[in-house]
């Protein structure tokens, strides 16, 4: 009896963190889910697998005014299945419609770089979606940020996009911690 | 044919929002708006190495302003002073590989956009040395004295600026807002000497 209670415990256990190891962190957030098939159909590719353990991580702790991070990383991407900037701005605003503004957008033509940032206002903090679109990888970050951390992106939010288009989104997320 | 004298009857209702139909449709009305169409500059995306664009309204700006008002800095305090009624900061900024990579063509665009009389330009600078053109273009209302939106076109050998800030602003304090967000700075041709820049003040109101 004891050794099937065990069973069982591990059973739930596994259930319970499957999901979060196979997929990117996109419980009730269809927004975020909505994003990620469409760079998935675009590149025919799945994201990394294990972002969501990821996720699940680092939501545990408040990363400098970071939380409900959630993310996406597709890696070795086909460039040439890149969408043109124009494409995929009307396809992020036509999704998030008027709830988020764009806020950066940086376009880095030698590199192919694309970087897209939205924010909406949310309970006093801030939703922060960023898309970027590399050469070889594509990064998706929805998180929610505190005023703090949102008031170092609009005194200079040029050098932040900027950045966040040369080193990808996720060095966004951590030159924004710093 | 009999026309009832309830039919010639004018309605005024009808009169009114015909009015206000061709008001809002007019030329003037749409050359109105404070806020710039930088659509317009789409065409430049593709020959320039670096697009970056900005959108500061709403709530963010609301932002930036909490955070200047919290900031014992002098020039935090005076850009607080022109942010705290802004209703949009829009920043467009193109990098080229190399000089004449875009025209006077290019920038027509923005420049239709700012013609008399809702919008006069205030000041071109202009600095042979390093061939950079600065044009500030304020727009006012009917009575000419408040500023509804400001224009600063910034044009670089291999550079082309856009700053459009809509809501009304005091020009005395413009300079705080230089290299905050997104607005870059530009406050370089004041260094430079007379012979490297000019300035002319073109108060055309």
């Amino acid at each position: 009896m004891k050794k099937r209670s065990k069973v069982l415990a591990g059973g739930c256990l596994l259930f319970v963190l499957l999901p979060l190891l196979v997929a990117p962190a996109v419980a009730g957030d269809a927004e975020f889910q909505t994003l990620v098939d469409r760079v998935s159909t675009y590149y025919q590719k799945r994201p990394m697998p294990f972002m969501g353990l990821l996720s699940f991580a680092a939501n545990r702790f408040n990363l400098h005014g970071v939380k409900n991070l959630k993310l996406a990383i597709f890696e070795d991407v086909d460039s040439s299945r890149t969408p043109s900037a124009r494409e995929f701005d009307a396809f992020l605003q036509g999704l998030v419609g008027s709830s988020y503004q764009p806020f950066v957008r940086v376009f880095d033509n030698h590199s192919g770089e694309q970087t897209f940032i939205y924010v909406r206002e949310c309970d006093k903090n801030y939703d922060m979606l960023i898309v970027s679109l590399e050469r070889t990888e594509a990064v998706i970050i929805k998180m929610r940020v505190d005023p703090d951390a949102m008031g170092d992106w609009v005194d200079d939010p040029v050098s932040k996009g900027r950045h966040s288009a040369q080193s990808g989104a996720v060095g966004a997320v951590s030159q924004k911690s710093n | 044919m009999n026309v009832t004298p309830a039919r010639m009857r004018i309605n005024p209702i009808l009169i009114l929002s015909g009015a206000m139909l061709l008001a809002a449709f007019s030329p003037t009305a749409f050359a109105q708006n404070p806020k710039l169409d930088m659509r317009n500059l789409e065409p430049l995306s593709k020959k320039a190495s670096e697009v970056v664009d900005v959108n500061l309204d709403g709530p963010l700006l609301k932002l930036a302003s909490k955070f200047m008002a919290e900031d014992n800095d002098s020039e935090d305090r005076d850009a607080l002073g022109i942010t705290k009624n802004l209703k949009g900061i829009y920043v467009k900024n193109f990098e080229f590989d190399k000089p004449g990579e875009y025209s006077q063509a290019d920038v027509e665009a923005i420049r239709k956009q700012l013609q008399s009389p809702a919008w006069s330009r205030i000041v071109t600078a202009r600095s042979k040395h390093e061939g950079e053109t600065t044009e500030i273009y304020l727009m006012t209302a009917g009575d000419g004295g408040t500023v509804l939106g400001m224009a600063i076109l910034n044009a670089e050998p291999q550079e082309l600026t856009v700053v459009n800030i809509v809501g009304p602003i005091d020009i005395d304090k413009l300079s705080s807002l230089e290299g905050k967000m997104g607005i870059p700075r530009m406050g370089d041709k004041e260094k430079d000497s007379p012979k490297k820049a000019t300035i002319q003040h073109e108060e055309t109101k």
